[in-house]
């Protein structure tokens, strides 16, 4: 079965800022894959780039469609949420599903009004009288009733209580993870959804600096805990990154460390929050280093 | 929400979880085992980390998928588990412990075994 995305050398430019460079993934059916990065690092221009709001060099295959030209179609079968509330104030929830119902060939208002259940959110509720929480409730319901095949959402749970972000993290296990169809979600919120992913793509200044199943990265990276005895031993073999971990200290590497350095410490579970640090910087960390 | 500790892989921990309801009752020998789904809900986890933690549970030999109708607690899994947990303390944890309760000088007596 194809894969749902494949970008190949994507590059998007925006006057002599690079937002963008050499890009390349790809997305199997099935996903729910974390676009993690600092502000900044190219996320919503790749999302956007994903979509077709904006043109990008390279080849951008989503779903079978060129995102740029064939947009409408595209349309038909993803469905995306950006990062800034578009939900008209005035309108109550029913009026959006009728909207949805007369816009989208997909949308299916009965089960809209089901996934609207599960929510605080009454079908006669107007969207400006709804917490933050709700209005992202409400958006999510709306688009999973569209049969679509791939959901892109850009940082959904930004400036929600953690009840809400709960929440919506199991309707979108519930009633979107089905393995057939996948969803794309940056956020900013790397150790709570750590548990949630498949896969992540980490973009640290426009480039990918890692794309991988989570389920590698036990083979491709190595923790080790150890003890203060150990520190200038782990120090020397030049680990990714040094961080404390509850009784103790940790080294991460890239690769396995020589046996004689493993044999030291006790492999931990590398988490996706420590690969974060260690490979990606603060746009500010490189200006003052002169990079 | 839910905390995964740095030790273990997370399926692992899931499975050890199941476990441990296993051995509380809370999951019944002989019933049906809450759909992937369901558990990924409840966990706020990856479907595919739940199938994975699932089939580290069957290899332990306490599931069991019948035909047609899903994965069922294995009949016996809770006596295995029960001794599987025994053994592991024996080997593991309780010749550290029993050093530290001589060199306390703790004795029987002290530990009033009884109540």
């Amino acid at each position: 079965m194809d894969p749902l995305i494949q970008a190949q050398g994507l590059r998007v430019r925006y006057g002599r800022k690079t937002a963008l460079d050499d890009v390349s993934f790809s997305v199997p059916k099935g996903r729910v894959v974390g676009l993690l990065g600092h502000n900044g690092a190219g996320k919503t221009t790749l999302m956007k780039a994903l979509v077709g709001l904006i043109e990008a060099e390279g080849r951008l295959n989503v779903l079978g469609l060129n995102p740029r030209r064939q947009r409408v179609q595209l349309l038909e079968s993803l469905a995306y949420i950006p990062d800034v509330a578009i939900l008209p104030g005035w309108a109550t929830a029913a009026q959006l599903i009728e909207l949805m119902s007369g816009l989208h060939p997909k949308f299916s208002a009965e089960r809209a009004r089901t996934l609207l259940r599960r929510t605080s959110v009454a079908v006669g509720d107007k969207v400006k009288n709804l917490s933050k929480g709700m209005v992202v409730q409400l958006h999510l319901a709306l688009v999973a009733a569209i049969d679509a095949k791939l959901l892109v959402l850009d940082e959904p749970t930004l400036g929600l209580d953690v009840l809400s972000r709960k929440a919506f993290y199991e309707m979108l296990i519930d009633e979107w993870c089905d393995g057939e169809r996948s969803v794309l979600i940056s956020t900013h919120q790397v150790e709570e959804v750590e548990a949630l992913l498949s896969d992540v793509l980490m973009l640290n200044e426009g480039k990918l600096v890692l794309a991988i199943p989570l389920a590698d990265i036990e083979q491709r990276f190595t923790a080790l805990g150890h003890d203060a005895a150990a520190a200038d031993a782990m120090a020397a073999a030049h680990p990714l990154l040094r961080y404390r971990v509850q009784g103790g200290s940790a080294a991460l590497f890239d690769g396995t460390p020589p046996p004689e350095v493993a044999a030291l410490g006790q492999r931990l579970r590398p988490s996706l929050v420590d690969l974060f640090v260690a490979l990606t910087r603060q746009p500010e960390i490189n200006r003052t280093q002169g990079l | 929400m839910q905390t995964w500790d740095h030790q273990l892989p997370i399926y692992q921990q899931l499975a050890d979880r199941l476990a441990a309801r296993l051995l509380d009752g809370e999951l019944t020998e002989g019933e049906p085992m809450p759909s992937v789904r369901a558990l990924a809900s409840r966990y706020l986890l990856n479907p595919l980390t739940v199938s994975r933690a699932l089939q580290a549970l069957d290899e332990d030999g306490l599931l069991e998928t019948r035909r047609g109708l899903g994965i069922y607690v294995r009949p016996g899994a809770r006596d295995r588990l029960r001794q599987a947990a025994r053994e592991r303390f024996l080997h593991n944890e309780w010749p550290a412990l029993r050093d530290r309760l001589r060199r306390l000088g703790v004795t029987a007596n002290d530990l009033k075994w009884e109540q």
